[in-house]
């Protein structure tokens, strides 16, 4: 959830006109109200708005209240108190100061700007943390009970550590995990995606700079390496890092020191780095675009993370696991049959346990409270031809099969239509092959045979190859496909 | 390959009425976007991008009742996802990470969008296709 309404209380309507003004300009939506009698049971809920301004109140004696409403929820917005209520504000309605800020007058753009950023974003951590586990990963498959065993070897040492594995499959578990059971656990864990955040941004987000080391730098701020200091910096998508921040890394890993961008004073750190990559960093080496010697100060400790493909006798357990997460959260529910559960044991899971996540949270809102039956899935998650089945499965049971004796029919149905049996086994030649090359050839011919059949209408290629027509069309290109193999543009495909 | 423009379906989602009328004007002289549809919240996009099947969204962060990230999770689980972009007021490394999180494919400032979005279109295709 990330809300853009912001919650205005202020019976002094000049203040409020410009408080609706200055909200709008700056893309927030602003619900300007003179009293807080009603809110509570109007429906609404805390987590509706980012923050609350609080100014002159028509009902003062209801304020109390309201405020004590909006605490009874664990992700309750701000409260930006204007200077009537300043003087005792974190006491009155018993807040921590992080939680009840002064907002000045006359009121800043950039202030007021800052502070609902930082309320969105204090958000979007406890809603991170409300769904990362600390525990671990979820499962009782021998590949996650040998991840589990690994982590406890490494946690109490400051060893670093370095989690490969598809993406989706738990890195960040895992890494909080080490935290968790090591003796930094009380210190900070501070996570950073190197892969989300443009280059030109990731050193001064890591090691922090100095006032006016660079066009808008206008106040200095510490980094992430600061920020984690005594604790766990946790690495993610290291793979993805510019080979010029990879020097900067080694160094402080090496000399566990750094400098700010533009300041001269080395600073000491005591952080535990734990790294992550969906990527091969050996094949990166070989291509130039990772350097050796930070795979081997990194690679002190690998763990892998298995794909959910190797540990789907974990399923159940996970999407028991996932189903809690949402409740406690207040995110909705649901549950899902067995029959249902079987089906997903048929998919592939390319996307892991984070598109299992993103599913159970579909069907939660898609299906609130309900129990899930195969047919309520997306098709991409059911076995070929289990829509004609089901229908066939239908019939049958009206011609008599007791309802009781339901799960059972479909059951053997479900696992009859995984198809895994009739599929051939591709043989491996005694010589062995390049992988790389015989899935790509593969590829090709899967694409031309759908171009054919679908008279080389990308669209409609797509379709049958279960992937977007963009990404197609991208493959052609990779593959070399010449006009006649396909036509391209929605004039063709109408 | 012929060098044609391959034309992304796109479908824009903001509680801004006026972004989205910005957007749309910046938007519809570039020949790579086709805008499909047009949708206020995180339930209008996971609505839309069912109905419609989009290639792209281009989608605000925050907005009321459902936002962009969680929109995104959802429409992520749905079948043949489109490419998603967020799009945010707020540009800096804890909202990219936080969409990247999400499983957003790219990241926009409001700022700029009409002048980035096409170097980040080509950057996430071409990954996608070359795995």
């Amino acid at each position: 959830m990330a809300e853009a309404r912001v919650l205005v209380l202020d019976a002094d309507e000049e203040r409020a006109q410009s408080l609706r003004a200055l909200l709008q300009f700056i893309d927030y939506a602003p619900v300007v109200q003179e009293s807080c009698g009603g809110l509570a049971t109007s429906g609404a809920k805390p987590a509706d708005w980012v923050a609350v301004i609080v100014g002159k109140v028509l009902d003062e004696s209801a304020l109390n209240g309201f405020v004590d409403w909006l605490k009874r929820d664990h992700l309750h917005p701000p409260l930006l108190v204007l200077p009537e209520h300043q003087a005792n504000a974190t006491t009155r309605f018993d807040l921590h100061e992080s939680a009840c800020i002064a907002l000045e007058m006359p009121l800043k753009y950039a202030q007021l700007n800052e502070l609902l950023k930082r309320a969105g974003l204090t958000r979007m951590e406890r809603e991170v943390l409300d769904t990362v586990a600390s525990k671990g990963p979820t499962g009782n498959s021998s590949a996650v009970r040998r991840v589990r065993r690994m982590i406890e070897q490494v946690a109490s040492f400051d060893t670093t550590v370095l989690i490969t594995g598809e993406s989706g499959t738990g890195k960040e578990v895992v890494a909080r995990a080490i935290h968790a059971q090591s003796r930094r656990k009380d210190k900070p864990f501070v996570a950073v995606n190197c892969g989300a955040i443009p280059s030109e941004l990731l050193e001064s987000e890591l090691f922090g700079h100095e006032k006016g080391a660079f066009t808008g730098a206008i106040n200095s701020r510490k980094g992430r390496f600061e920020l984690a200091d005594g604790g766990t910096l946790f690495l993610d998508e290291v793979g993805d890092m510019s080979l010029p921040m990879q020097v900067k890394i080694l160094r402080v890993l090496q000399e566990r020191s750094f400098e700010r961008v533009g300041g001269i004073k080395s600073q000491r750190c005591d952080v535990r780095v734990v790294a992550a990559t969906h990527r091969n960093l050996e094949d990166a080496i070989v291509k130039g675009s990772f350097r050796e010697d930070l795979y081997y100060r990194l690679n002190v400790f690998p763990i892998e993370t298995p794909p959910m493909r190797d540990r789907l006798e974990d399923l159940p357990l996970l999407i028991d696991d996932l189903i809690g997460q949402l409740e406690r959260a207040s995110r909705g529910s649901v549950r899902l049959s067995a029959e249902t559960v079987n089906v997903l044991r048929g998919y592939h899971w390319p996307g892991n346990v984070r598109e299992l996540s993103n599913l159970v949270e579909r069907l939660a809102v898609l299906h609130p409270g309900a129990v899930v039956r195969p047919q309520d899935l997306p098709s991409r998650y059911k076995p070929a031809g289990f829509e004609a089945a089901e229908v066939a499965a239908e019939s049958s049971i009206e011609r008599g099969f007791a309802r009781s004796d339901r799960p059972i029919v479909s059951e053997i149905r479900v696992l009859d239509l995984l198809g895994t049996q009739s599929r051939p086994e591709p043989v491996l030649p005694p010589a062995g092959v390049d992988l790389k090359d015989h899935i790509e050839h593969i590829e090709a011919s899967l694409i031309k045979q759908a171009l054919a059949q679908s008279g080389g209408v990308v669209a409609h290629a797509a379709k049958l190859l279960n992937t977007r027509r963009t990404t197609l069309v991208e493959k052609l290109r990779k593959y070399g496909l010449q006009r006649e193999d396909a036509e391209v543009g929605y004039a063709n495909e109408a | 390959m012929n060098a044609e423009v391959v034309t992304f379906r796109t479908l824009l989602i903001d509680d801004n009425e006026a972004f989205l009328t910005l957007a749309m004007h910046l938007l519809k002289t570039n020949p790579r976007i086709e805008i499909i549809g047009r949708g206020y919240t995180g339930f209008d996009a996971v609505r839309l991008a069912e109905s419609l099947k989009p290639d792209l969204i281009l989608m605000d962060l925050s907005m009321p009742g459902m936002g962009g990230l969680q929109a995104t999770r959802l429409i992520k689980a749905q079948d043949v996802p489109p490419i998603i972009f967020i799009a945010s007021h707020h540009n800096d490394a804890e909202h990219r990470e936080h969409s990247a999180r999400a499983g957003a494919d790219g990241f926009l400032s409001k700022q700029d969008f009409d002048l980035t979005i096409d170097g980040l279109l080509d950057q996430v295709n071409q990954e996608m296709a070359h795995g």
